[in-house]
């Protein structure tokens, strides 16, 4: 099973601090400087809607439609994530059409004037974890392990039954 | 690695505490200190909100060397700071011979230079010009804050401190949106709900806030003394109150109760806009908690009629005893980081530092046998009197220190006819602005992280900060100029630092005597009344119910409700609110040159409206529509929300192009002065020719970045 970044509701207040971090983080270097609109290029996007105020990103499907989309090999199921093979994309967008959170972009990079696949990756290269995640000055964020996950939902089949001893 | 230093955050009165590695002598990044309020988190401010010390100059550029004009309408020239301080202290010689010296006007700065600068510029404008005309943005913001508290409770300040939030059991937020203003305060409020507090937010618009709320008010604008007396109706007469704690502890019950009583929910409805049954249950909710804490912002401090709200929401916690003990009490959450540190410091018209009384003899003979000059007794005008009594001739010099009033106070075109009516203006600052364009003479100074000092959080929570890098250009610490500007007039004043200072505020202020630098850099806050060496500071005020009024009790007091002065009609037919927005900050010379907070978002602004009225005008979202108001005119970006309610637009005050203060209205509370920027009217001109607006604002952005030195 894949690893996922999900935002709690409740806690986010639509700061976009996720964002600016995101931005940062998989930039060549962390300098504030090299930051340009155009280049400004968020995997994970706040959402305020009447209701709900939530940064939306890659869920990291188990059968993720973006992958079954790409000709080209440029995602990939990986080491627990849907993995991104930038020199292989194209740029024929048929991921950002088969993503039903809308949480994939095709950009070119105007500097290189290379494709970029903008999508969580889940700071995979990063040993601090998802940038995201540490920047969120309510602990909205949180990364769903795969292993946690699996032990998570046992502990709560062992709560369940407890009230069911009659 | 490099050297990191620790500092303060120079934005929100959070107070958050910041490390700034820095490598070469440039910062590189700063990331979270484990400070009292912060808990090792900060806001996309804290975290990417220094980069304009690099002089980036996107909207403006640092002033780098000290710049005179010698005739209106010349270009500036750069002079030497022997040259400017001689021309500014020479000048303001002249207009205190000609007119006295109550025709200046001194401002202290709620901003990045600190506790000791405004120190010092409140005895420059005292000791050295002879006048208390000192006030600042505090005026504009909270000033009926502490208007209202210090007639209710004797203490202009948050009652209790900012992480005691987190241990209510009943969040009441009232005309205030910490998600936005404070994201470290939102996130005690959260932390509060986590434990189990109910929350209660009374807000027209649909806010972070409302959204994690048990009870959404949304008050219609301008209702809150109607709402607010309706609340006490209901602990009256449903006897919700403490009647021991009222007998004991507070005074007026009589006269408060018979004002109130003229308020059922029943019979505000209408007005409010809220149901009767809404009303009774956030009174209820209120009154049921174990311990309430009441949190309000601008939503209350900025109307004609605020120090009357204030006071009504100060009666709710004593009539409910929610003041004088841990988690509890009343929160005016002050927004600048150090506006809570200028008001400390006696940067206000009717007290000395430490909240003395100008009026009072002995205290006035204390600062005088301190200062070695004999001080003025009248107390002086209030920042928003200053545009009136400018154009009636009245003020003839305006020494402004660290703010922008053409960008920040109401009727941007009252205060240009102003500053122009002036005889000298004195621009003391760390970037160009709009104000600048103005001036006889710019003094320019080191901003935060170029120097060092005391901020007070917005919970009286002094903190030290501190030196990161050397400023580039001819500039000098705040501190330091009006020293110079005071010795030069004939006053000599020299300290060798800012600890130097402090300790003499000390030596003068008996709620500050024990909090020394010493001190601070041991237990990294304190939080005054700091009384004496062995005393670690206090964190909530009116300890065993004893409040600071001549007999000790707290006030009740209630008003007749008034409405705002200038409702919606058929020529200016929404009303105009001016807000706050998440990634900038004040008049936004700091974060509109800081390169990512300024990619979120930029100019011409945005004026927040709702999506129903909008298909109504046939205007779609992120279109720019003109803003008219009987004053002015201006450009701005739609952003349709569902979150906002019919008949009322709101803006910030952070754009320079969508200049929402080109249209408020210069209309005052009569006790604080604090002018009604939460009302005036408006009118929505739809633009047909989107592609020849959008270049306007383009064409607008280029002309004014040229005229910022950019």
């Amino acid at each position: 099973m894949n690893d996922f970044v999900i935002a709690d509701t409740g806690k986010c207040i639509g700061c976009r601090t996720c964002e600016i971090a995101c931005v940062l983080a998989h930039q060549s270097s962390p300098d504030l400087a090299a930051l340009t609109p155009e280049n400004f290029m968020a995997r994970l996007s706040l959402v305020q809607t009447a209701m709900v105020t939530v940064p939306i990103q890659c869920h990291q499907c188990e059968d993720a439609p973006c992958v079954k989309a790409c000709v080209r090999g440029a995602l990939k199921q990986g080491d627990h994530v849907v993995e991104i093979h930038e020199e292989a994309c194209i740029g024929c967008k048929a991921c950002m059409l088969a993503c039903p959170y809308g949480a994939i972009e095709i950009r070119m990079d105007q500097e290189t004037n290379k494709v970029r696949v903008v999508k969580c990756d889940l700071c995979k290269s990063k040993k601090a974890g998802p940038a995201c995640i540490r920047v969120c000055p309510t602990k909205a964020l949180k990364k769903v392990q795969h292993e946690d996950f699996f032990k998570q939902i046992s502990n709560r089949r062992k709560h369940a039954a407890g009230f069911m001893q009659g | 690695m490099g050297n990191k230093v620790k500092t303060i955050c120079p934005y929100c009165a959070s107070g958050c505490e910041i490390l700034l590695t820095v490598e070469n002598g440039e910062i590189i990044c700063a990331e979270p200190g484990q400070g009292r309020n912060n808990q090792g988190e900060l806001c996309l401010k804290g975290y990417y909100g220094w980069d304009f010390l690099k002089n980036n100059k996107h909207i403006t550029a640092r002033v780098t060397k000290p710049m005179i004009r010698r005739v209106r309408g010349a270009e500036f020239e750069e002079v030497s700071w022997a040259e400017a301080i001689a021309f500014a202290a020479m000048r303001l010689q002249a207009v205190k011979k000609q007119y006295g010296p109550d025709s200046i006007m001194c401002t202290g700065a709620a901003r990045g230079p600190g506790n000791e600068a405004n120190y010092v510029m409140q005895k420059f404008a005292r000791a050295a010009v002879g006048t208390n005309n000192i006030d600042h943005c505090a005026r504009v913001c909270h000033g009926s804050s502490v208007s209202g508290l210090e007639l209710s409770l004797g203490n202009g300040a948050m009652s209790n401190s900012i992480p005691e939030i987190e241990d209510t059991k009943c969040v009441f937020i009232f005309g205030y949106n910490p998600a936005v203003t404070h994201p470290i305060v939102a996130r005690r409020i959260l932390k509060a709900k986590d434990k189990g507090a109910t929350i209660i937010t009374a807000d027209p618009r649909f806010s972070e806030q409302a959204k994690i709320s048990d009870l959404w008010l949304p008050l219609k604008n301008g209702t809150n003394m109607a709402l607010v007396n309706a609340m006490a109706y209901v602990l009256l007469t449903e006897n919700l109150y403490k009647k021991d704690y009222v007998e004991n502890y507070t005074e007026g019950f009589a006269a408060y109760a018979k004002i109130v009583m003229e308020y059922s929910p029943e019979s505000v409805e209408a007005l409010v806009g809220i149901s009767a049954k809404d009303i009774r249950t956030a009174a209820r909710m209120y009154a049921a908690a174990s311990s309430a804490t009441i949190l309000w912002g601008m939503g209350v401090t900025q109307f004609g009629q605020a120090v009357d709200v204030v006071q009504g929401l100060a009666s709710l916690a004593l009539l409910t005893g929610n003041l004088g003990r841990p988690n509890v009490g009343v929160g005016p959450v002050r927004g600048q980081n150090n506006v809570q540190g200028s008001c400390d410091m006696g940067a206000l018209p009717n007290v000395f530092p430490g909240y003395q009384s100008v009026e009072d003899e002995m205290l006035r003979k204390k600062f005088e046998k301190a200062w070695g000059v004999k001080l003025p007794k009248k107390r002086g005008v209030c920042l928003t009197e200053v545009p009136h009594l400018a154009r009636k001739g009245k003020i003839k010099a305006y020494y402004i220190f660290g703010e922008d009033p053409v960008q920040s106070d109401p009727d941007a075109n009252g205060i240009r006819k102003a500053l122009t009516a002036m005889d000298l203006v004195i621009v003391q600052d760390i970037f160009m602005n709009k104000t600048a364009l103005y001036a006889d003479v710019i003094l320019p100074a080191t901003s935060w992280g170029e120097h060092e000092g005391v901020y007070s959080a917005a919970d009286r929570g002094f903190q030290k900060f501190n030196k990161a890098i050397e400023p580039k250009g001819d500039v000098k610490p705040d501190w330091e100029i009006i020293a110079l500007m005071a010795t030069a007039m004939g006053y000599p004043m020299q300290y060798k630092n800012t600890e130097e200072i402090w300790d003499e505020l000390r030596s003068l202020c008996p709620l500050y005597a024990g909090a020394s630098y010493k001190k601070l850099d041991e237990l990294g806050c304190v939080q005054w009344p700091c009384l004496d060496e062995a005393d670690e500071g206090t964190s909530y005020l009116y300890e065993g119910n004893v409040f600071n009024r001549p007999n000790g009790k707290g006030l009740l007091f209630a008003a007749v409700y008034r409405k705002p002065k200038e409702m919606p009609d058929t020529d200016y037919p929404f009303i105009l609110s001016t807000v706050r927005e998440v990634g900038h900050y004040s008049v936004r010379t700091m974060t509109g040159n800081c390169n990512a907070l300024r990619i979120l978002s930029d100019e011409p602004g945005y004026i927040q409206m709702n999506n129903q009225d909008l298909s109504r005008l046939g205007i779609k979202d992120q279109e720019l529509v003109w803003v008219a108001s009987r004053r002015g005119k201006i450009i701005a970006r739609i952003l349709s929300t569902e979150r906002v309610n019919r008949g009322a637009v709101y803006m910030t005050y952070h754009w320079w192009i969508g200049a929402c203060n080109d249209l408020t209205i210069e209309h005052l509370d009569p006790i604080s002065k604090t002018p009604e920027l939460k009302y005036c009217a408006v009118n929505i001109e739809v633009i047909v020719d989107q592609a020849a607006a959008e270049n306007y604002v383009v064409a607008q952005y280029s002309a004014l970045k040229k005229k910022m030195g950019c």
